[in-house]
This record gives structure tokens, sequence and C-alpha cells, in this order.
């Protein structure tokens, strides 16, 4: 090139077929993706890599890419490779993500019905969270719970020897060890999963709700919903730690593995953690489900699935790939390598091995039958993971919390909702 | 002499303000040390004194060193801090010099662009970005972010570089240009020596905003063989609500040895390149 005309007419038409270039030979692919957020529990991961992406590499010659992302940055993953139509063939979701990517997901039906026949039925519960219009755009492979997590001796300095059934039999324990120097710890800041976890329980339990099944009438401004902040405010106030308004899901793990608090709202990963790092705490601490109120008892869906893109390179090869890893032998050992992190959505697991090593786990499996997504009975719409995002309900108690009227509070989050789902 | 003579007025004026801003300086790097050398007993234990290590422990760095790719993810972010900074140095200066010398249609209106190209948010050009980066095949290529860094760094260094080389005086330029000098050889032997401490001051910032850039890396750098320090130190040291705080603060302190290294070395023309054109003899 000896002229910058040369120069920039080479550069032209090297760009231009740079992006204009087939894309796609149409051939098997030799690799394909897996994009994941990074499991709580390392050796989940590690099977993946060590395991079942080698053995599927040696059956069928594709290499399977592992993925991980940090925790809160795989919806930005998402977002760019279905807005740019390239990246990992398949993906892992969370909540209702099937729902917000539903245009760029893979019909799965055959494959959800295939697994379902062999180890289902799949439970009821996580349907709403990955079947649209009557296809699933997600294979189920199991939820991340959240219960509640407490200190067993702690319990018994107080005579109590049984979780406590109710918000209210909750309550008059969490009094009794405030006043002994052992407090609750339940979060009610702006963290992404452990406000959530126990307020929209707390708010369906007691019968109110955030809108209607037709997703735009809302329904928060009720007595239903008044009865539960009053109650969240006199849980606050006399059994917390202040300084819960201004947690996220990291404080209460701290907290209750600094042995500063005696119950929380968590998964499982308290536990893991005292029985590696902290034997003795390990020892005293126990799960039982949310307590139940005047109207039930409830607990948050956080199912964990895999999705296809529609932009994959070949589709038949994902799907027969997920085939393979929802296959029995794959997926059981994967699930025990997880410790039972993640409670199977079928039922074939229901008295599975995996729930053996630690009977303590086995609450976060009973808890399926009453878990509801976020925003439950609406729809798990694109407005549902605004409301979520925002935090519309876990402000509403957090204000009541810091001494706001119930009247006020409820009247400013169904402000926001209205806005949200754009309801008059 | 600042603080006077007296002991006293010295120790009022000068060492106690000193030592203020010492201790504030330092207290993150010494909050990072010892949470990077207490074992997880003391790590969670709110009962005692949190600033003083009792059982110290090097574990943390044996865990970050030997079951994570740390080196790699630091080997990662200098080569592309350093490749975007001499890139982004370059044309920037290549874009700031016409821009403060050369009188021509647009000028202005080019100088504003420059600005508000710096000025743009990075989340409202990752997609289209994304996409760009997709179609050369360089997704998840350390090539990927060695050409979108500069998107942001080239208008930043030559917004930066603008200003310096305003501050030159024309004549100097000029009497090159009497002398036989080219516009070119006035710009490089003239100019651009006594903006050294102008093109530090670029350089440095440069450096740093690339080695802790995170959302191209997050977007970009996939596989943890290729991830930056940001990226690889959160996706693999947070896992779900535990964060593995003792190894990501070892983390923390290594990463910021190459730029206090950097730093130390160039400090006096980096205060020289801040405060050029401050006080006028």
């Amino acid at each position: 090139m000896r002229t910058r005309r040369e120069f920039l007419t080479v550069t032209v038409v090297l760009g231009a077929a740079a992006a204009l270039g087939p894309r796609s030979t149409g051939a098997a692919p030799k690799s394909m993706s897996v994009l994941h957020e990074s499991s709580f529990i390392k050796a989940f991961d590690e099977f993946f890599v060590k395991k079942l992406a080698l053995e599927y590499e040696k059956l069928t010659g594709i290499k399977i890419n592992y993925e991980p992302v940090s925790v809160g940055s795989l919806l930005t993953r998402m977002t760019t490779v279905a807005e740019t139509r390239s990246g990992p063939e398949v993906t892992a979701t969370g909540f209702n993500w099937p729902w917000l990517f539903e245009q760029s997901l893979v019909d799965v039906t055959d494959l959800a019905n295939e697994i379902g026949q062999k180890l289902g039925p799949w439970y009821d519960s996580v349907t709403d969270a990955v079947v649209i219009n009557r296809k699933w755009k997600g294979l189920p492979w199991g939820n991340i719970g959240q219960l509640e997590v407490y200190r067993t001796d702690w319990f018994k300095e107080v005579g109590v020897t049984k979780f406590p059934d109710t918000w209210e039999e909750l309550l008059d324990v969490g009094r009794k060890l405030k006043q002994k120097g052992h407090p609750f710890g339940f979060e009610l800041g702006h963290g992404w999963g452990d406000n959530h976890g126990w307020l929209y329980p707390l708010l369906w339990s007691y019968g109110g709700r955030e809108v209607d099944r037709d997703g735009k009438t809302v329904l928060l401004d009720s007595d239903e919903t008044a009865r539960a902040v009053d109650f969240c405010r006199r849980f606050y106030k006399e059994t917390m730690l202040e300084d819960v308004l201004g947690w996220t899901d990291v404080n209460n793990n701290k907290a209750f593995l600094g042995e500063q608090i005696s119950c929380t709202n968590n998964a499982s990963s308290i536990l893991v953690v005292a029985k590696r790092d902290f034997p003795e705490l390990g020892r005293v601490t126990d799960h039982a489900l949310n307590p139940q109120g005047p109207k039930g008892r409830y607990h948050l869906l956080n199912p964990q699935s895999h999705s296809i893109f529609t932009f994959a390179q070949d589709v038949n090869a994902a799907k027969a790939f997920l085939r393979w890893l929802y296959d029995d032998r794959q997926l059981s050992a994967w699930l025990v390598a997880g410790d039972a992190y993640y409670a199977p959505f079928l039922h074939a697991y229901d008295n599975h091995p995996m729930w053996n090593p630690e009977p303590r786990y086995i609450p976060y499996k009973e808890s399926l039958k009453t878990s509801r997504l976020p925003g439950w009975p609406g729809p798990p719409s694109h407005a549902m993971s605004e409301s979520m995002a925002k935090y519309a309900v876990v402000d509403m108690f957090a204000k009541a919390c810091q001494g706001a009227p119930t009247k006020e509070v409820i009247a400013a989050a169904v402000l926001q909702l209205k806005q949200i789902y754009k309801a008059k | 002499m600042v603080g006077g003579r007296g002991l006293g007025l010295r120790t009022r004026r000068l060492y106690l303000p000193l030592g203020f801003f010492l201790v504030a300086t330092l207290f993150p790097f010494y909050w990072m040390f010892v949470t990077s050398i207490k074992p997880n007993r003391e790590l969670y234990n709110a009962k005692i004194m949190p600033l003083v290590v009792h059982q110290p422990t090097l574990q943390h760095y044996v865990d970050l060193l030997s079951q994570t790719n740390f080196l790699t993810w630091t080997y990662n972010t200098m080569l592309v801090a350093v490749v975007t900074t001499l890139v982004s140095l370059v044309l920037g200066t290549m874009m700031a010099y016409p821009l403060a010398r050369l009188r021509f249609p647009g000028a202005a209106v080019i100088a504003i662009g420059v600005a508000a190209t710096y000025l743009v948010p990075q989340p409202l050009l990752f997609i289209p970005m994304s996409d760009v980066i997709n179609r050369l095949g360089l997704g998840n290529t350390l090539t990927a972010v060695m050409l979108t860094y500069p998107t942001l760094l080239i208008p930043f260094c030559a917004w930066l570089l603008m200003g310096y080389f305003k501050s030159v005086p024309r004549e100097l330029e000029e009497a090159a240009r009497i002398d036989g000098a080219s516009r070119f050889q006035a710009m490089t032997r003239v100019v651009l020596p006594l903006c050294t401490p102008g093109l530090l001051s670029a350089g440095i910032f440069a450096f740093t905003l690339a080695q802790n850039e995170f959302l191209y890396a997050l977007i970009f750098l996939t596989t943890s063989e290729v991830r930056t320090v940001p990226v690889g130190a959160i996706a693999e040291l947070i896992r779900g609500d535990v964060f593995y705080w003792g190894q990501l603060m070892a983390a923390a302190l290594l990463g910021s040895v190459p730029v206090a290294v950097v730093y130390s070395f160039f400090v006096e023309y980096y205060v020289a390149g801040l405060t050029a054109g401050s006080v006028k003899n």
C-alpha cells in the first residue's frame, strides 16, 4: 500500500468482508458454550468443567465451554447475547428470565416432555417460570430456596426446640432472644435475593398481593397488606439488629457466621460455609420452612434453568447436549456435586440419595410446593422484573420499619406499582 | 517554610495535617492488607478489634495463586493496559495537536465532539460495540478489549492533551519552523518534550482506567484464561451471597501494586503535569 487511498480501500473492503461474510458453515459445531452464573457451590461448577464437559467431548467430539459470570452479571451478558444474536448457544436463567428473553429462546417442549416422562412429573410450581404460551422455554434443574436459618442452641436457651410455626410465634421468640443479646437479622436493604426472599412470602401469608392475574390491576392497597406491614414493623423493632435496613445479601451471612444474629432468611449457603469453616457453629445451625401467616405459608421461587438461544449455530446439537445433560446419569451426579444446594423440580429426585448426607437441607425440597415467583399471582412479565429491580415491595416494608405510617408506605408503593404495571 | 520555625507550630501546621492525609490515603491499603492475612475465623468475628490480626496467615494468597488464574489475569490486565495506553496516547496526541494548534473549519465542533464522545456512558455503547466485535470474530480475545478501550481513552487523552498543547507558547514552535523544522519536527522536537508531564498524566490516567475497566471486559472476555483481574476476581471469588474476602483483598492488593509502581516512578512529572499553568511567573 503506497498511498492513503490504497490503505483506505483495503481497510473498507476487509471491514465489509468481516461484517458480511458467512457466519455459519452448516456443519456440526466443533464446540458449544454454556453461560452460567458462578455457583455458590464451587464443586458444582468444577464437576461440569472437569467431568461433564470432558465426557461429552469424548462422546461426541463437541467441546463444551463453560462460561461462568459473577452473581448479578448474568442478565447483562444474556442481554448482550440476545441483542447481538451472537455468543453462547446455551444459557442458564433464574426467576422469570425466560419470559424476558422469550423471543430469543428455543421451544424445548419436546425435551421437557421427554425428561418429564422419564424423571417427572415436573413440579407444578416451576411451569409459571418457564412455560410461555404452552411452550417450554427452559429446562429447570433446581431451585435456590430461601428459608429460615437459625441457631438451635440459642433457641433452646429460650425454651424453643422446634422452629415456630407462625410469624407471631417467631416474633415472640425473637423478642426473648433479642433481650438475651441474640437478635434476628432479616435483610431489608437493596440486595438481590434475601430481601425478596422473606418479604414476598410475608406479604402473601397475610393475604396481600402485588398485582392481579391480569398483570395490570394493582392489588397492594388492602387490609391484608396493612396487617403484613404492621407485623413487619413490630418484627423489626422487637427482634432485629437496626442495621438490617442497609444490608445486602452478604451481610446476613456474615452476621450469622460472626455469631451476631440467631435467625435470618437465606439459602443453604450459611450452613455450607459454617460446616466448612466453623464446625462448632455448623453443628448448631438448622433450617426451617418460613412461618405461616393467617392466609398460609409461602416461599420464594428462584428456579435455575437452561435455555437455548434461537440463533445457536446448530439448535439440534444444543438440544442433544441438553438431552444428554438431563439424563439421570449426568443430572443425578451433577446435583450430588451441588451438595443439595439446588432442589430439583423433578419428582424422581424427591427421595434421591443427594438428600441423605445432610437432612437439614430437606426443608428446601419441601418448600417447592409452596414457592411462588415474585409478583405472584401476576404473570411473570417485564413489569414484574421491573417491580423487583426497583424494590417496590421491599421499600414499602423498609420505610415502615424506619417509622413511616402504614398508609403512607402502601400508597407510595401503589403509586410506583401503577406506573410499572401501567395501571390506572 | 511550611509551618514556621517552632516545633509546636510546625507540628500543628505541617505534621498533623500531613499525618491525617497519610492515614486517610493509606488506610484502604492497610484494610486490604489486614483482611488478606486474617484467617476466616477472625474475618467473621465481630467481637475482636478489626484493625489487628491475631493469627496472620498467607493462606488466602496461596489459595488465590494456586486455585485461580490470578497470574494469568494479571498478565492479561497489564498487556491490555500497556497496549491500550500506548495506542491511546499516540492517537490522542494526533487528535489533540491539530485541534490545539491548527486553524481549520470545524475545529471547535470537533473539539466539542471529542469531549462529548468521552461523556457517552458505556452502558449505551456495549451492545453495539459487542455486535462489531462479534462480526469481526474477536469475541473472547484480548484484542476485543484492546480495540474497544481506546474508544474511551482516545477522547480522554485528546481532551487532556489539548489543554497542554495550548499552554506551550506558539513562538517556540514558530522559531523552530523559521530554523527549518517541518510541522512534524516542530511537534515532536519542541512541543511534545515540553508536554511530557501532560503525556505522563494522560498515560497514567489511561493506564488506570484500562486496568480497572469492568463492563467491556465482562461482555467480551468470557473464559477464565482471557479475563482481566477485575472480572476474573469477581467471577470466581464472589459466589452467590458468599464473598471470599481474604482472596478478594489479596487480589485487590496485588492488583494495585503495578499502578503504585508506575505512579512512584513518574510522580514528579505527574504532579508537574497536574499543576502546569496553575502558577504564572
